[in-house]
């Protein structure tokens, strides 16, 4: 047992520790606490593989921003639907287990029943030494053999952007208001609605017994049902749950 | 198992991969969920780089940077969908999001 084994099995406990933290935590933060553990591990892992360039890209990439975008989602989304939610699902949970353990029970013996067989490639440790490092080979094998790859990834980067551009633009307000009209329009500056000849008859009742008087300039709120007004809470502060 | 080999790695790879895929399964939020795809994706690169060592190759690392540019991209994308998710349907729980399956 040399010292290299005694250090990979030591980060490699904490990366296995960090992972079971992710699933095992019941806030998504300390998931992504456990998360960042797993990966600055890994990245150690790189350095003892040779990998020096993936190492300094995990740490940027996803120990960097992976992890910050989602902590910033995570603050994001309401804190009433952070906690893991009522119910816990006892039989779901022990299928995943049980599931998870014979894979790896499985998998295990596969790798260490049969040993690795390949031809070596030239990259050892003094070629890639003679390029000058691991950055510089990555590079030239990178730009040469890899080259419509790369700028197929470039394109799938710019693609992403894109996507999630259009996914997270927030509506227009001019496209919720015409949402809404094909639904109903109240007018709650009115006595009757804008469109509507009548009120309907059961209009929800208000929380509290409370109701946000009218004041001038405040827009017209548009919706269907009370449960609609968690934007624009016209019916008090309660969201529908 | 006295000498640091490929079959090191791969046993990393394989633990951390498969907590990951429990956490898939079970788990109920989709940020958690979204984490645990991201732990999948980083333990193949795990056994990728290990293969590379063991086999003085550099297409093996190079798998991995491709792979780590596409976690990138799922996870800008998936986290735009959790957040209109959020937007639309005010909850992270995978249960009560069936708008597809209706």
């Amino acid at each position: 047992m040399t010292v290299q084994v005694l250090v990979f099995w030591l980060l490699a406990l904490v990366a296995i520790l960090g992972a079971l933290g992710v699933v095992a935590a019941r806030n998504p933060i300390h998931s992504a606490i456990g998360l960042v553990l797993s990966f600055l591990n890994v990245a150690a892992i790189y350095l003892i593989a040779r990998a020096e360039f993936l190492a300094v890209v995990q740490v940027i990439v996803y120990a960097g921003a992976v992890i910050v975008l989602v902590v910033f989602v995570t603050m994001l989304v309401h804190p009433d639907d952070l906690p893991e939610f009522h119910g816990r699902r006892p039989l779901r949970i022990a299928t995943g287990l049980v599931l998870g353990l014979a894979l790896l029970a499985e998998v295990s013996a596969a790798i260490l029943a049969h040993g690795l067989r390949g031809t070596p490639g030239p990259w050892t440790d003094d070629t890639i030494a003679a390029v000058g490092g691991n950055t510089r080979a990555l590079g030239q094998v990178l730009y040469s053999d890899f080259m419509l790859a790369i700028q197929l990834t470039a394109l799938l980067l710019l693609a992403a952007t894109i996507g999630a551009i259009a996914l997270a633009r927030p509506e227009a307000v001019s496209e919720r208001l015409a949402a809404a009209r094909r639904v109903m329009t109240i007018s709650l500056a009115h006595p009757r609605g804008l469109d509507q000849p009548a009120l309907p008859a059961a209009l929800p009742e208000p929380q509290n017994g409370r109701v946000k008087e009218a004041g001038g300039g405040r827009p017209i709120v548009l919706a269907r049902t009370a449960d609609e007004f968690t934007e624009q809470p016209a019916w008090g502060e309660w969201r529908a749950r | 198992m006295t000498e640091l080999s490929a079959t090191h790695f791969l046993l990393l790879s394989a633990a951390l991969f498969i907590i990951g895929m429990v956490g898939v399964l079970t788990r109920r939020n989709v940020l958690v969920i979204f984490m645990c795809i991201e732990l999948m994706l980083n333990a193949v690169n795990v056994s990728l780089i290990g293969f590379a060592w063991e086999l003085h190759q550099l297409t093996g690392q190079i798998f991995a940077l491709f792979v780590i540019a596409v976690a990138a991209a799922e996870a800008v994308v998936g986290l735009g969908i959790v957040m209109a998710l959020t937007r639309r349907t005010d909850t992270v729980d995978i249960d009560e999001l069936r708008q597809l399956r209706e």
